[in-house]
């Protein structure tokens, strides 16, 4: 293994999980997912030389965006139906209550549908910020906007999800 | 309900104000009634995406994948991997240069020394100071802290508030300790700020307690994490800081 492809194990593997956990919210589905991932480390991995420095994170993730974008027509056409092919389902089996296990499974997918619900730009930017803990630097770096469009998308998400989240409860 | 301070007030509990802003933030959410309700529901919203939302981990069998994706690209990206490999056969032949190897390949897998550590710790302390940037996140509330760490470092610190014994939690950033990313929990003591710094425990000796350049520094191992506190502060009060951290469940 030559020096090249050691730096960039200890420096890109690590974002592995966060890598596949923005593609599976973003295709909805965790066999495009894979797909995605292996794109778009493939892709990093070549385009390695040409990063210079900094937090490797966002980097990786604006790649797998990138190849998210690139993906086909139909991939993308499924993300806008499909529901997450959710092999997490035992998610909260550790829960020591089996009721309170599955009520909490049901909530989690019921708000998991309340996302997808979100126009695109506005689910990646809450996802960015709430799952993957990006700065709003961070989040314009990947998303490709500036950081005043990160702000009112995720100020625009949160009040769309909220007011999703409601209404459904209360049906 | 809607105020125009609203993206400010978000700003603040996302963590990204300096410590101007976000103390001007903080007044303000005190006093406007919408955006008091604002950041309740955000920090819900928050909570409630953390706790309920799977975060995938890769299968072991894509990170396989991966792995021979790699093989393959790094094969195809390097043409004379034979010619390179006799220019480190010829270099190292003979018996000096399988000891030189060997030498070399101990240095390289030997832990930092304990004076290393020691150093390093004080360095990135004063260089934190010097550049004015000791916080990255700014924040007196230990649950803006701790999950503010969670997607930037591999590891989570425990992060406590103890006002009343006279540290005030201020807020928290990414560093290095001999190389390795750390976390910092930064709290203020009077005029004095304490740094602690969180990193994965390696085989290492610690220091213990140290003094370098006038700073004082304490370590300690708690489970499978290095700990060193830093201050310009006497060691009286470093040592009590530090019993606290110490007393404290992770």
């Amino acid at each position: 293994m030559d020096e090249r492809r050691r730096r960039f194990e200890t420096m890109a593997l690590p974002h592995l999980d966060a890598a596949y956990s923005l593609a599976c919210w973003l295709s909805r589905s965790q066999t495009d997912a894979e797909d995605i991932v292996q794109e778009a480390m493939l892709r990093a991995f070549r385009a390695f030389d040409g990063f210079r420095g900094g937090d490797v994170k966002p980097w990786l993730l604006a790649i797998v965006r990138n190849c998210w974008r690139n993906a086909g027509a139909d991939v993308r056409r499924r993300a806008q139906t499909a529901l997450l092919d959710d092999g997490d389902a035992s998610l909260a089996s550790d829960e020591p209550d089996p009721e309170a296990s599955a009520m909490r499974t049901s909530e989690s997918r019921r708000l998991d549908e309340a996302i997808a619900l979100l126009p695109e730009e506005f689910r990646e930017a809450l996802l960015l910020r709430e799952m993957e803990d990006m700065s709003y630097r961070e989040i314009a770096t990947i998303t490709g906007v500036p950081i005043g469009t990160v702000m009112s998308r995720l100020a625009r998400a949160r009040a769309m999800l909220r007011e999703t989240w409601m209404a459904r409860n209360l049906a | 309900m809607n105020c125009s301070e609203m993206l400010r007030t978000q700003a603040f509990l996302d963590g990204e104000l300096d410590d101007t802003a976000a103390k001007q933030a903080e007044r303000h959410i005190e006093n406007c009634k919408a955006c008091r309700a604002f950041s309740a529901s955000i920090a819900d919203l928050s909570d409630m995406l953390r706790k309920q939302i799977p975060h995938h981990r890769a299968p072991d069998a894509l990170r396989r994948r991966v792995g021979k994706l790699l093989d393959e690209a790094e094969e195809a990206a390097d043409p004379t991997p034979f010619r390179r490999r006799n220019f480190w056969m010829g270099a190292l032949s003979g018996s000096g240069g399988t000891a030189l190897a060997a030498g070399l390949a101990l240095f390289l897998i030997l832990p930092p020394s304990a004076a290393t550590l020691a150093q390093s710790v004080t360095d990135a302390h004063v260089r934190a100071l010097m550049n004015g940037k000791t916080i990255q996140v700014v924040s007196s509330n230990h649950h803006t802290v701790k999950p503010w760490f969670a997607g930037r470092v591999a590891l989570s610190p425990p992060v406590a508030d103890f006002q009343q014994q006279g540290f005030v939690l201020a807020g928290g950033r990414i560093d290095k300790v001999a190389g390795t990313q750390a976390a910092v929990v930064v709290y203020r003591h009077g005029k004095h700020e304490i740094d602690l710094f969180v990193w994965p425990a390696g085989k290492g000796a610690l220091p213990g307690e140290n003094t370098t350049q006038g700073y004082h520094a304490m370590f300690w191992r708690g489970g499978d994490l290095n700990f060193a506190a830093v201050s310009d502060t006497d060691w009286t009060e470093l040592r009590k800081f530090s019993g606290l951290v110490r007393a404290e469940p992770e």
